[in-house]
């Protein structure tokens, strides 16, 4: 397709990815963008439609796309597949009944052809809880050994309150797409 | 939140063009949705041009679908006719309901609503007739994947039929696992003391007719099914969720605290962030008025002392509009409770 060419050329040129972060209302979305971001995360209201993070990451910048996990809004998520190189998969460990959901979810987001060509990173998010399950419960759960193969992913215990596990998953999310894109340089 | 995207430089060669206007149409959709964010519930009215230009095309491709309903019971004499009939239909629904997602930013809530119920409304007429006039032996697999899948988007003709999981662990065996909670409980009084350490994730669900005190600090509680009951508890440092509710009392602190499928509930609350509701109705609120001995220091370790006032700042993803939500209200003073002191765990359960 044409004009996905001369996005990627301009993305090129900027050094820009776009990341498009997801997951059930109440997984840690916005917590984690504000963690990686340095800034105060105290006080986070329920994301009610989305918010935009631009930010340098290595010699990259990283325009994160954090939307809102609410039911209701969930629908809107499609807005924002296009031009996506990056999906982050944030899943609440902790959060047990809800894995089924969780799962649903993912199973129908990774059908979606406009995302078929992004990394993907699944962030097992609030290890810090007592009682959360182990990423590898999670990838258990989730089944990501059944992913389609020509698919790039990568699961990653974290906290966004300690910080634990976060820049392990973005250095690997960030050094898969730009071995996609910017293989030229 | 300071949300806002650098504009891309655009270099000067035509194809850039394209992208300049698609970067145009994505910022001024952008904008749109940003500022609805920071204003929150204040309104931005939509005009009214595109909400009934919006109704009309929606109300004419309903009548056609519906008469394309109303012919199956003829062309039923041919049932080679019928299936492809069907799937026809079927197609059109899933065109008008992303008609309807397409048109969701302008619309304003309540036709939303209703536009989804309408199409929700055509699925089903839709699966009745077609279980009716198939028959039934082909179509066996029919109700099990309708039921499941209610309310997806993708009209069940769509849907392919997923062989049972295999060898997939089901997240069942994890929730039997021993997380610290009260389950399937009737007419009890249940407390909780986690005084010093700090439990993690703290599970609340299947309860009827019980009182639940938890005394101390939690990071997550989650709160299911619960039935005529009374939550009392401590600070949570994370979120409170709560889904299925009828007839209850809450009393909560908590950093965060998300609300879905309530009714006739009353919720006395302390929280940092403004709490949310999603698909409840007949919910009122209150400030916190809970008390046990060393609640104040508990409170402040959880940096829950200050009142912010968002006990009634209530957002209701169904209404995000600047008109109070039918939804919720706020409990009149000379309905709400004293303070609940909660640090004798032998004093009885006092009427409310
Ligand atoms: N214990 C713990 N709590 C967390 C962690 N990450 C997030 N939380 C809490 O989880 C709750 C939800 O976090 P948010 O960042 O608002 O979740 P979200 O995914 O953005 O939710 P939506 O905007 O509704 O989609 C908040 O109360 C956070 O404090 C974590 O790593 N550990
Ligand atoms: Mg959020």
């Amino acid at each position: 397709m044409g004009l996905l060419k001369i996005i990627r050329k301009i993305k090129r040129k900027e050094k820009e990815m776009r990341i498009l972060m997801v997951g059930l209302d109440n997984s840690g979305k916005t917590t984690i963008v504000l963690k990686i971001n340095g800034e105060d995360t105290s006080v986070i209201s329920p994301t009610l439609g989305f918010n935009i993070k631009t930010l340098a990451y290595q010699k990259y910048t990283l325009n994160i796309w954090d939307v809102g996990g609410q039911k209701t809004i969930r629908s809107y998520w499609r807005n924002y597949f296009e031009q996506t190189d990056g999906l982050v998969w944030v899943v609440d460990s902790s959060d047990l009944r809800r894995l089924d959901d969780c799962k649903m979810e993912l199973d129908n987001l990774l059908k979606e052809e406009r995302l078929s060509g992004s990394s993907l990173l699944i962030l097992a998010n609030k290890q810090d809880i007592k009682g959360a399950l182990s990423p590898t419960e999670i990838a258990k759960v989730l089944n990501l050994e059944a992913m389609d193969k020509s698919r790039h992913w990568m699961i990653v215990g974290c906290s966004a309150y300690t910080g634990e596990g976060l820049l392990e998953g973005f250095d690997w999310l960030v050094q898969d797409i730009a071995s996609r894109i910017y293989m030229l340089d | 939140m300071d949300d806002e995207m650098d504009k891309e430089t655009i270099s000067d060669d035509k194809q850039a063009e394209a992208e300049a206007a698609l970067q145009k149409k994505h910022l001024s959709m952008l904008e749109r949705l940003s500022k609805r964010q920071q204003t929150r519930s204040i309104n931005i009215e939509p005009s009214t041009e595109s909400t009934s230009s919006f109704l009309s095309r929606f109300t004419q491709l309903k009548s056609s679908i519906e008469s394309r309903l109303s012919e199956s019971q003829s062309i039923s004499s041919d049932p080679s006719q019928l299936k492809p009939h069907f799937d026809k239909i079927s197609e059109s629904i899933s065109d008008l309901e992303k008609f309807v997602a397409q048109s969701s930013y302008f619309l304003p809530s309540y036709d939303v609503r209703s536009s989804l119920k309408t199409v929700s409304d055509l699925k089903r007429s839709l699966e009745n007739l077609s279980s009716e006039l198939i028959p039934k032996k082909k179509f066996s697999f029919k109700n099990k994947v309708s039921k499941k899948d209610s309310d997806s988007v993708i009209p069940e003709s769509k849907q392919p039929i997923v062989p049972v999981r295999d060898s997939v662990q089901s997240s069942e065996s994890f929730a039997a696992r021993d997380s610290p909670g009260f389950r399937n409980k009737f007419g009890e009084v249940l407390v909780g003391e986690f005084s010093e350490t700090e439990v993690g994730e703290f599970t609340v669900s299947d309860l009827d007719s019980c009182e639940v005190r938890i005394i101390g600090c939690v990071r997550a509680l989650f709160v299911h099914r619960l039935k005529d009951c009374r939550v009392y508890v401590g600070p949570v440092t994370g979120s409170v969720l709560i889904d299925e509710v009828e007839g209850c009392v809450f009393a909560m602190a908590s950093h965060q605290i998300r609300i879905h499928r309530a009714r006739r509930s009353d919720f006395y609350l302390k929280v940092r962030s403004r709490p949310i509701v999603e698909d409840c109705s007949g919910m009122r609120f209150a400030p916190y008025c809970l008390s046990y001995r060393g609640i104040e220091e508990d409170l402040s370790c959880a940096g829950l002392d200050a009142e912010t006032g968002n006990w009634a700042n209530v957002d209701d993803f169904r209404w995000l509009r600047a008109v109070q939500s039918p939804n919720w209200s706020i409990l009149p003073e000379n309905e709400r409770v004293g303070t609940v002191d909660i640090s004798n765990a032998d004093s009885r359960m006092e009427e409310i």
